[in-house]
């Protein structure tokens, strides 16, 4: 008894540490967004500004700034969509299929997520190129659902394996055509599943700054992780408007994390059991 | 509304063979239960009736039209299945019309059709719950108004009743049985539990090993079974089987002897309720120990250890008798059963 308390707290104070650890960043960036432009880097360094300003996101909120979001939105939102539709029936098909292929190409779908995005992404930008892609959103949207569709068709698969079968065969009695089926059951029984992958796709795509940096050009077609570049200069970091600006790059999918997470984490464990 | 007409139903899984070559006709209106252990091919059958499994080889017909090619959406039955695979995210109005929402039928024509098929089965008050916040038995209600709402030709039912408890198993088989017969709707029902088979069944079709054994009314089936393995399987307790050698007129077995006519090995099936304990001058035709004696108010249940192994016996409840006393017992031989001890039939025609 006396034991497993001292353990119970030992593990909570361990759990506070690694929580502290985890939060710090968060906790200097907004500390820094928040302090005028000399504080940063004074000494003793505060935790806290002594007078906390808004001026950093007055002067981050600049038209760029406005373009990158739209264009994150876009790509992200047009992302989100596309692999969320194409895993919904890619994984229905390996859930149901009785193909003995099906079983090869779920393992290939493994193997096409193995591979790092240093090392695909040249080949990808010289079809891009080829395509005459570069510098759109297409570019952008195409690699994205190439990236977070392997993992979105195992998240859902470990969803919809889940589902019983009798639910199916007794909508088809009742006079149901398969894509009815589809339809009417199995995409709302899986709306936990679809809601978990469609948080993932945002996550990811939401940050990713490999290919954004590489494939688009101009300002106008920038994303928000890579305008956060335009704060660090050939001469300096302005560091107070880069937090600022990633303060506001982090709410939305904090926010969609906040609300969602309970499936979210659903999600991840399902894949994970069944995968 | 329809006949069936299977013919050399068969269906394989690789090298296992679920169904070999069942022929059954199935009468407009009639209720047909499939009984048998679990694996002897009951709901193979009725998954190819459904549609739900491809046929591997034999032909079903419904209604007179050859259907082995229509999915299962097109055969327009419905069916029950064991675990009710009510749909979780609609209410139970939603689901109940789901079949006539598929069919297209207009709003207000199918809120009709929805509410007179929940008052059928008394759930109309009901209607807005979701499956989840329904007891085991109403939403084996609500499953059975699924299947009444339209008029299908045929109604499936796999099992409907075994998630039930007992006494809401016996509710529910009377009003099954009330319903199939004022809907007068073909019912093909799959069912291990020979007392829903004998007492909702037109006709019973015993199955095992993926063959039938016999068909016939629950009459019949009881008073004469085709082989050992429905003498055992029908009746509760079971019918006593015992081994023995007819020579002379006269059948010898490990514990006794009784006059019989013919020859050769057999097995003599004799039902507890034809078994009575010997007083007077009664021939013997058995004799053992009472190994246990069970009263189950109508009457005792005895269990008698003899050289055959363990037999049982219904007797009046008022004998008292106690584990370790030998009784001497004598056989009804008007409702005697015979078998051949190698092939299991029955030999008498």
């Amino acid at each position: 008894m006396k034991r497993s308390k001292t353990l119970r707290i030992l593990s909570v104070v361990g759990l506070l540490i690694i929580g502290l650890i985890v939060l710090l960043p968060f906790f200097w960036m907004i500390s820094v967004s928040l302090k005028p432009a000399t504080e940063p880097f004074a000494i003793p360094a505060r935790l806290w500004p002594e007078s906390p300003t808004l001026a950093n996101y007055a002067s981050a909120f600049r038209p760029e700034f406005r373009t990158y979001f739209l264009n994150s939105m876009i790509v992200s939102g047009a992302s989100v969509v596309i692999t969320v539709s194409l895993a919904l029936f890619a994984a229905y098909s390996f859930t149901r299929g009785q193909l003995f292929a099906l079983s090869f190409m779920l393992g290939a779908v493994v193997l096409a997520q193995m591979f790092p995005h240093a090392a695909i992404i040249i080949p990808i930008y010289k079809m891009m190129r080829s395509w005459d892609l570069l510098n759109s959103y297409t570019s952008l949207i195409l690699s994205y659902v190439s990236i977070t569709l392997p993992v979105a068709i195992w998240m859902l698969r470990g969803f919809l394996v889940k589902l019983p079968v009798s639910l199916e065969e007794a909508a088809a009695v009742d006079g149901a055509s398969p894509m009815r089926v589809f339809r009417d059951i199995v995409v709302p029984l899986a709306r936990p599943g679809i809601i978990s992958v469609a948080v993932y796709v945002l996550i990811i795509t939401w940050q990713e700054f490999l290919f954004a940096l590489s494939f688009t050009s101009t300002n106008d077609m920038r994303t928000l992780p890579v305008g956060l570049n335009d704060f660090i200069g050939q001469y300096g970091i302005r560091y107070g408007e880069l937090m600022a600006s990633s303060v506001m790059v982090s709410m939305p999918v904090v926010a969609v994390f906040f609300f969602l997470q309970r499936y979210f984490v659903a999600g991840l464990t399902a894949g994970a059991v069944k995968g | 509304m329809a006949t069936v007409e299977l013919s050399g139903l068969t269906k394989t899984y690789g090298n296992y063979t679920a169904l070999k070559g069942l022929n059954l006709s199935i009468a407009d209106g009639e209720f047909i239960v499939l009984l048998g252990p679990s694996g002897c091919g009951k709901s193979t059958t009725m998954r190819l009736v459904a549609g739900l499994e491809e046929i591997t080889s034999g032909e079903i017909l419904i209604g007179g039209e050859r259907v082995n090619e229509r999915p299962a959406r097109d055969r327009n039955l419905a069916m029950v299945f064991q675990n009710y695979a009510l749909y979780p995210h609609m209410t139970v109005g939603e689901n109940i019309g789901y079949p006539l929402k598929i069919a297209g039928i207009r709003k207000d024509e199918r809120q009709k059709a929805v509410d007179a098929a929940a008052a059928k089965v008394e759930m109309g008050h009901l209607l807005s719950r979701r499956p989840s916040e329904l007891s085991g038995g109403q939403r084996q209600r609500v499953a059975l108004a699924r299947a009444i709402v339209r008029t299908p030709r045929l109604f499936l039912m796999d099992e409907p009743l075994s998630n039930l408890d007992a006494k809401l198993r016996t509710v529910m088989r009377a009003e099954l049985k009330h319903l199939q017969k004022e809907l007068a709707t073909t019912t093909i029902y799959v069912t291990h539990d020979q007392v829903e088979a004998m007492t909702l069944a037109d006709r019973i079709v015993i199955l095992n090993d993926a063959v039938i054994q016999q068909v016939g009314t629950p009459a019949e089936i009881y008073a004469r079974p085709a082989n050992t393995f429905v003498a055992s399987f029908i009746g509760s307790p079971p019918m006593n089987l015992i081994s023995g050698t007819l020579a002379d007129g006269i059948l010898t077995h490990a514990a006794g002897q009784l006059p019989m006519a013919g020859a050769g090995e057999v097995k003599l099936g004799v039902r507890p309720e034809d078994i009575y304990l010997c007083e007077g001058d009664d021939p013997v035709h058995f004799e053992g120990q009472v190994y246990s004696a069970e009263l189950l108010g109508d009457c005792v249940l005895l269990n008698i250890k003899t050289d055959e192994g363990l037999l049982s016996a219904r007797v009046p409840p008022t004998v008292q008798l106690t584990m370790g006393d030998t009784v001497k017992l004598r056989f009804d031989t008007n409702s005697l059963h015979l078998y051949d001890a190698t092939t299991g039939n029955r030999r008498d025609s």
